[in-house]
């Protein structure tokens, strides 16, 4: 399993669990909501991590470029987890359109942030990473926890 | 901010190219009801210039509109393209292409050759200025993602339908004899409604409907030949107009409604496996959407056979028509109130209103509701006249509905921008 692989499968996951809490919100089981979005929290804030501290470091290092797309990437994530912040705050407050509206804007918010990075940003580190440093950097991102 | 090819950071084009072409396409969908109310059972009737004017209203004034406003905005995120002035190059195209689109009208109505001459001219400048500037960015890149690869073949198919256009309305003003008329004139359509609408839809259906709505993926082998295959197949038919192939014409013809069909079948499949399991309006525009196209491509399938109803014709007509209206109005709500949001979060505004406080599903659902009588009526009105009254008010109230709620999130933005509390943002941010 390459990089884009790795980080795509991580991305499909997230979307799973983000859907389970969204059904749980609608349907009103709360129990299983604060559930499933402690798990989508966790997976997505433990993926940033993995990019965060071992992808865009290689990817900067081998490029010399720490103001390209390693920076959008970091500003989107800032945003995503604003937004969980807000989603959390509307779990604990049990409120339902709250929610499923902070869901709307976090689900177009995060495919399009996964469809860049899928796209361009893991394509250009398959293409532009030597590939004993993408065996490196797989190896420490799979141990990479919260 | 950096100028890195493939990603940047203010990805999006400014909010207000994006309204205003939105805004743009709702007015002219009033007009086109309007026109409905005016021109009665003649706009069946396709040897009548009312016809021409009603068809070009939508097709021109409300789908190409709305289609360039999505583009611009796509066109950044799924390719990674970025305009270097969107605004100005924004304002050229519509300063082009609504006075284009209002000539276009005046010359099927007077049938004045000055009138095709000055509609040539401005909606030549308008489609050339917006297309040539994309397709010259899709084909520098050198790696192409689920949507922008099609995407190409969909420019490549608008500029064939504005060449074809451009050798009708040569006709009409008296520039040559317009000996291959009728073969331009086929070529017009069937590039117009399937090598750039069709195209398009299919093209950007790759990426929206797996996006929005987390459903598995297309076939990769569909989603990999089927923009080029539908190209190709439009190819062959203006190939066999030339060389007056009969078999050529059908065999292709008979292809491109199959694609169609397939295409929607795959879709309706795709949004019934979909993880976020909650229908809201927007699904059930895509469904209706996708559905009235397996109609379309069975109607339009059959009508060339000889001794079928005309009837037919217009209902595969109406029901492409309905393809396309109902996947404008899904990715309608899901853009506008979005980009309300995106746009002000962006910029720091702490006030930034959600989504469902821009445009709320309630709304949504309504007007899916009020878009599919509308739909229903103009079918029924194929059976009973008066139906046609009914279907044109409804038609007038729904782009009504639009231009309301799209001018409502705009005085919302604008309204935030005036009197939100600011967070100043550490990196750069889109501008309004």
């Amino acid at each position: 399993m390459n990089i884009s692989h790795y980080m795509t499968d991580e991305h499909r996951a997230c979307d799973t669990v983000f859907a389970d809490a969204e059904q749980a919100v609608a349907d009103g089981d709360w129990e299983r909501a604060e559930k499933s979005f402690l798990d989508f929290s966790n997976d997505t804030l433990r993926h940033f991590k993995r990019e965060e501290e071992e992808l865009f470091p290689a990817f900067e290092a081998h490029t010399g470029n720490t103001q390209g797309p390693t920076q959008v990437m970091r500003y989107e994530h800032e945003q995503v987890k604003g937004l969980i912040g807000k989603m959390a705050e509307a779990v604990e407050n049990k409120d339902k359109d709250a929610y499923l509206s902070l869901a709307e804007s976090m689900m177009i918010l995060l495919q399009q942030h996964n469809m860049k990075e899928e796209q361009m940003l893991y394509a250009m580190c398959e293409r532009l990473l030597p590939p004993d440093v993408k065996e490196e950097t797989l190896a420490k991102m799979k141990a990479v926890e919260l | 901010m950096f100028n890195q090819q493939g990603l940047s950071l203010d990805q999006a084009p400014p909010i207000s190219v994006v309204f205003r072409f939105f805004l743009t396409g709702a007015f002219f969908g009033i007009l086109g009801g309007i026109m409905l109310l005016l021109f009665d059972t003649d706009c069946f009737d396709f040897s009548k210039p009312e016809t021409l004017m009603l068809v070009h209203t939508f097709t021109l004034g409300v789908m190409l509109s709305i289609m360039f406003g999505a583009l611009f905005q796509m066109l950044p995120v799924v390719a990674g393209v970025k305009f270097r002035m969107p605004t100005l190059l924004a304002t050229v195209v519509q300063a082009t292409m609504i006075p284009g689109i209002l000539a276009l009208l005046i010359a099927f109505d007077t049938q004045a050759r000055l009138w095709f001459v000055v509609a040539s001219a401005l909606l030549g400048v308008a489609i050339t200025a917006a297309t040539v500037p994309m397709l010259y960015k899709l084909l520098r890149l050198s790696h192409h993602g689920s949507a922008s690869g099609g995407m190409r073949y969909a420019i490549v198919g608008l500029l064939s339908t504005l060449v074809a256009a451009l050798y009708m309305t040569g006709t009409y003003a008296g520039w040559w004899d317009g000996a291959a008329y009728l073969t331009f004139k086929r070529i017009h359509y069937t590039f117009g409604l399937f090598g750039w609408i069709v195209l398009l839809i299919l093209s950007i259906s790759f990426q929206v409907v797996e996006m929005f709505y987390v459903t598995p993926p297309y076939p990769e082998a569909f989603r990999k030949s089927a923009p080029l295959f539908l190209f190709a197949t439009i190819v062959f038919f203006a190939g066999g107009l030339f060389a007056q192939s009969q078999p050529l014409i059908v065999a292709s013809q008979t292809l491109l409604y199959l694609t169609v069909a397939l295409y929607a079948i795959l879709t309706l499949h795709r949004l019934s496996k979909r993880k976020r399991p909650i229908a809201d309006a927007t699904v059930r525009f895509w469904r209706l959407g996708t559905a009235s196209a397996v109609l379309s491509a069975a109607l339009l399938g059959v009508a060339d056979y000889p001794g079928i109803d005309e009837r037919f014709t217009i209902a595969g007509y109406i029901f492409f028509a309905s393809f396309v209206l109902s996947i404008v109005l899904a990715m309608f709500y899901k853009i506008v109130p979005f980009l309300t949001w995106f746009h002000l979060n962006a910029q720091g505004y702490l006030t930034a209103p959600m989504m469902h406080e821009v445009i709320h599903p309630k709304v949504a659902m309504r007007h899916f509701y009020l878009h599919s009588a509308s739909v229903a009526a103009l079918v029924g009105a194929l059976a009973l006249d008066a139906l046609l009254y009914l279907a044109a008010l409804l038609l007038i109230v729904s782009f009504g509905w639009m231009l309301y709620l799209q001018w409502q999130a705009w005085h919302l933005y604008r309204h935030t921008q005036k009197t939100g509390e600011r967070f100043e943002m550490p990196s750069p941010t889109p501008s309004a």
